[in-house]
């Protein structure tokens, strides 16, 4: 069976190493360790992965010098594990490069289906058009959404809004990168915005609104559609 | 001739009665016999008023022609030429028309008065000068013409006539004032019911010499601006000399009778010589404040002509100066303040008021005096040796050249000896050398010789002259002399204030430096700041010894602020010092607070490192308990996975895992335990007495198969330590799992013990990277290891932990190099008795 992607694990922790190894061997990744950032940056020049999963407090150099190490001549997806849960930490991550943020403890079903999200948009084309899920449908081609068979209407802003989240589904999508896809370039603050359009898109589709299922929101951090399995 | 007598009607607006009042009291003393006449009167139509005229003889009015037109005016001359006793005058501020005696009828009724003829005059309120103006804001008519107030005060008599504002205002409907096409506009403008009042207020305050203070409050009640600036103004002179309160209570007392302002003058001389003392000056300047005196301070060298200069552009009336101090020599040569004042005042009155009465103690008090004479007894001796040894000299000199000099160059060569002593030893040996000059160049050198007559006049007169000039020229050398003292005082002084102005801007903290100028300039034994505490006082900074402990031991204290007070002690400190040290007091209390703010800084920022501190603890305890639960979750939901199978020995793996983090986890809260207890002292001890080799097993036991590569030396036959066998097993447990984590997995750890005599020494040797020397004591510091960065894994709890139990057993932990390399704990206890 040819690996399903090549992933680069960087932590200090054995243990985490290890369980970290054994799930995504299991399911055919082939996976690379490093225990420190300089040996982080040694083996993605090395070997190439497809996928990084990076712990933030390493010995010798930080987490956050390591992202942008990586990003000075790669835009392989890189998906931060840590303890390290103030907004000022995540956003620093994300701002360096990172592509999401998981915090630690966490669970090995959510890691791995943040991993697949991340490798997914590093592989365009390979996603679908059609996102069906229990309670409405997303056209992404025809620009067309779907609830109980009757079409629902979204502005032109909205719309923009869902289709950047959906195409980018699983996938953490920074306050920052959304506003300047949706608004333009030199909107970049303005988070307000955000919050109201997608207050109206989760009353349009989301079966309880005040409780998203889909469009979650990651305080500090931004927005994610969940595609629930 | 005696001056006629002046009696006025004085009334507040037309038709209150006057002309009537003058005309029945002409009649009146008519009755009785004395010899009235009228010499003019206006009756403006109003019958009852030409009625009173009755019999009395009027001088007919004089015919001038202006213009014309023929106008009628009093005849003086027809006055003086009939020379009544006494004469009626209406309308004392009428304006005569041009071409008449006088500009003025109150010129004509000076003249007739001087002339000895009693007047009998009526008035109007609205027409005195003084008023004029006030009149106008209430009335809004102004008036032409006006008499000075001087004329009217001069006046021996004044009556008012007084009607109330209704009843004039009645007598004016009824057609008694005007005729009856004027009544109405009458009514309506100038005899308004508001009017009237102020006006009759005006009058009666006028008259009752209250004016000034009530008409204020009139004119503030109704809303009428301006000010109205007739107030008597007292001057007082302060000085600063005792016995000022006399003075100042008497010009307040002769300011309130005046209902007049109250002004203290202070000229400030500009040679700063003057004798003065602040502490009065300052009591003066409060008591003045006290009784509401305003108070100014001017600088000026000619003191009298000053303060007469300031009470003039104050408007003063009265100038209150006290008797003069100064001794009588002193008035001879330079003249006094009360004779410059006298001579200036001009129209002021000058008060010169004894201060015997005062309370304030002359002797008592610390007047000021320089203390240095600027010419020192040295001085003086060295000019008369130079005296007594240079006059016989050149008489001697000028014996020989007798034929070729005259006596005034005889004289001049004695006067260049007298300069010379003066300007050694000023006045005094100066004198002294001019007499001895003019004793020796009249017996010497004057006909006939060797007589002390002089039979030249010429000859003598050269000789007083030279006297004269020798005296003058001693006395300007001494005065010179005495004022470069002073001034080199002066500038020493502000050389003092800068360079403490200095400290205090460099110096951190320039509290100290400062005590230590302040000693140094003053000359004094010992200086301190002394801080109020309750009823203690603790020394806040201070130079020499032995230091005050308290304001009342000190020579000197003067407060700096509610709390702090500096204390001078055994010093020669001279009352002129004061003004220095009260300069420095403000340096002082600046000094003082900035201390404070800098303590009050230094807390703040202790509190924020405090608060950093205890952030980077949380943070690194957040890492310390998160970090093994990540490996636990991870491993367990690995495990959970239902989609791909774990092969047997990854889940043995992951189990394994799971375990080996639960004992971490476990031992970390358990440590975090111990030091909280240690921190807050909650730990209870168990003593008994325990031998090394019964703990190192158990504490070996509790770690596991890591500890198998401990290489143990610890004899049973050493004696027994007093402990805790608990927390000594846990001490000894941290050691060596630290000791494990450091060293290489290959190198043995070496565990053994020994006794010297009084003690047991158990030492723990590993072959790791050691700990440099500088690092041995952070070690042991909770969290040293700031954040999540595992910079050396694990070190974050466990040394601190042994370390705190061992020291509360009262043992001893001490970190060295292990020979070879590594490092090497000990941990010492004494011998159990």
């Amino acid at each position: 069976m040819d690996p399903v992607a090549r992933v680069l694990v960087v932590d200090d922790e054995q243990q985490i190493r290890r369980a970290l190894t054994i799930n995504l061997r299991a399911r055919g990744y082939d996976v690379d360790v490093a225990k420190t950032g300089e040996e982080a940056l040694e083996i993605a020049a090395r070997c190439h992965p497809d996928v990084v999963v990076l712990d933030l407090g390493l010995p010798g150099i930080d987490g956050v010098e390591v992202i942008r190490g990586i990003r000075g001549w790669s835009q392989v997806p890189i998906v931060v594990l840590s303890v390290r849960e103030t907004e000022t930490d995540k956003v620093a991550a994300l701002d360096a490069g990172a592509d999401d943020y998981v915090t630690k403890p966490f669970g090995m079903d959510e890691l791995l289906a943040r991993l697949r999200a991340a490798l997914r948009r590093a592989t365009p084309g390979a996603e679908e058009a059609v996102i069906e899920t229990p309670d409405f449908g997303i056209d992404l081609a025809s620009k067309r959404v779907t609830r109980d068979g009757e079409e629902i209407r979204l502005t032109p802003t909205e719309w923009h809004v869902v289709d950047v989240l959906v195409r980018n589904r699983g996938r953490l999508v920074a306050q920052r990168q959304l506003l300047q896809e949706v608004w333009g370039p030199q909107y970049h603050d303005e988070t307000n915005y955000l919050r109201v359009f997608m207050a109206q898109v989760r009353r349009k589709l989301e079966p309880d609104p005040s409780r998203p299922r889909y469009f979650i929101t990651e305080p500090g951090m931004g927005y994610r559609f969940e595609l629930p399995d | 001739m005696a001056r006629g007598k002046l009696r006025i009607y004085l009334g507040a607006a037309p038709g209150v009665g006057k002309t009537y009042a003058m005309l029945n009291e002409g009649y009146r003393a008519h009755e009785r016999g004395a010899d009235v006449v009228i010499g003019v009167y206006e009756t403006h139509g109003r019958e009852s008023t030409a009625a009173q005229a009755r019999d009395l003889e009027v001088i007919p009015r004089k015919s001038i022609e202006h213009r014309e037109t023929t106008f009628e005016e009093m005849d003086v001359d027809a006055i003086l030429a009939r020379k009544p006793e006494r004469v009626l005058v209406d309308e004392l501020a009428h304006t005569n028309v041009p071409g008449s005696l006088h500009e003025k009828r109150w010129q004509d009724v000076e003249m007739l008065l001087d002339a000895g003829i009693d007047v009998i005059s009526t008035l109007n309120i609205q027409h005195l000068e003084s008023v004029n103006d006030v009149v106008e804001q209430i009335t809004g008519v102004k008036q032409g013409e006006t008499i000075p107030d001087e004329v009217v005060r001069r006046a021996d008599q004044l009556e008012l006539v007084d009607m109330s504002p209704e009843a004039l205002r009645r007598r004016m409907a009824h057609g008694n004032i005007y005729p009856a096409e004027r009544v109405d506009a009458s009514l309506a403008n100038y005899f308004r019911l508001g009017n009237l009042a102020a006006l009759r207020e005006l009058a009666l305050l006028w008259v009752a010499d209250r004016v000034e203070e009530n008409l204020q409050a009139y004119l503030e009640e109704h809303g009428i601006e301006g000010a109205w600036e007739t107030r008597e103004r007292v001057v007082v002179a302060l000085t600063g000399a005792p016995g000022g309160d006399v003075l100042i209570r008497r010009a307040a007392r002769m300011a309130r009778r005046a209902h007049g302002d109250l002004v203290g003058v202070h000229i400030r001389p500009t040679d700063g010589l003057a004798e003065r003392s602040p502490e009065l000056l300052a009591k003066h300047r409060q008591l003045l404040d006290d009784l509401g005196g305003v108070y100014q301070e001017i600088a000026a060298t000619d003191v009298g002509v000053a303060l007469v200069n300031v009470a003039k552009a104050e408007r003063a009336t009265q100038l209150v100066l006290g008797e003069s101090r100064q001794s009588r020599m002193t008035h001879l040569i330079r003249g006094s303040v009360i004779s410059q004042v006298l001579r200036a005042a001009d129209s002021i009155d000058v008060h010169v008021i004894s201060t015997t009465g005062s309370e304030e103690d002359p002797a008592g008090v610390p007047l000021v005096r320089r203390r240095s004479p600027g010419i020192t007894r040295r001085r003086q001796v060295a000019a008369l040796v130079v005296a007594a040894v240079a006059l016989p000299l050149v008489t001697l000199l000028l014996d020989v050249l007798r034929e070729q000099l005259s006596l005034p160059s005889v004289l001049l060569i004695y006067l260049l000896v007298v300069v010379a002593v003066a300007s050694i030893g000023g006045f005094l040996p100066a004198a002294m050398a001019a007499i001895g000059g003019f004793l020796l160049g009249n017996y010497f050198f004057t006909h006939p010789v060797h007589t002390f007559t002089v039979a030249d006049d010429d000859n003598l007169v050269a000789l007083i002259v030279f006297v004269i000039v020798g005296a003058v020229v001693g006395d300007l050398v001494s005065r010179v002399a005495r004022r470069r003292v002073q001034a080199a005082q002066a500038q020493a002084e502000a050389e003092t204030l800068a360079r403490l102005s200095g400290t205090l801007l460099s110096e951190q903290d320039p509290l100290p430096a400062l005590m230590v100028g302040l000693r140094s300039a003053f000359g004094c034994a010992s200086v301190a700041v002394l801080r109020r505490d309750g009823d203690e006082w603790h020394i806040e900074s201070s130079a020499g010894e032995p230091v005050p402990q308290r304001p009342e031991e000190a020579q000197v204290s003067v407060p700096l602020d509610a709390e702090t007070t500096l204390a001078v002690s055994g010093s020669g400190l001279g009352a002129s010092d004061l003004n220095t040290l009260r300069a420095f007091t403000g340096q002082l209390s600046l000094a003082v607070e900035r201390r404070r703010l800098r303590a009050e800084a230094a807390t703040a920022e202790g509190l924020v490192e405090a608060n950093e501190l205890r952030t980077a603890l949380l943070a690194a305890v957040s890492h310390d308990l998160r970090t093994p639960l990540a490996s636990i979750k991870a491993s367990v939901t690995s495990l959970l996975q239902s989609d791909v199978t774990i092969a047997t020995a990854s889940r043995t793996e992951l189990l394994e895992a799971i375990d080996a983090e639960t004992d971490r986890l476990n031992n970390l809260v358990g440590n975090l335990l111990d030091m909280s207890r240690l921190q807050t002292g909650a730990l209870e001890l168990v003593w008994r007495a325990v031998g090394f080799d019964e703990i190192v097993p158990a504490a070996l036991q509790s770690l596991g198969d890591p500890a198998a590569r401990v290489v143990v030396e610890v004899p049973e036959t050493l004696p027994r330590v007093n402990a805790d066998a608990a927390l000594l097993e846990r001490a000894v447990a941290n050691l060596l799992a630290n000791a494990l984590r450091a060293s290489p997995p290959d190198r043995p750890i070496r565990i053994f013990a020994g006794a010297t005599p009084g003690r047991v020494e158990l030492t723990i040797a590993d072959e790791g990277p050691g700990i440099p020397v500088d690092q041995r004591e952070e070690v042991f510091r909770p969290f040293q290891r700031l954040g999540d960065r595992p910079d050396g894994d694990g070190v974050g709890l466990g040394l601190a932990v042994a370390r705190g139990f061992v020291e509360a057993m009262h043992g001893e932990l001490t970190i060295d190099d292990t020979p070879g390399g590594g490092a090497s704990v000990h941990v010492a206890f004494p011998v159990a008795t």
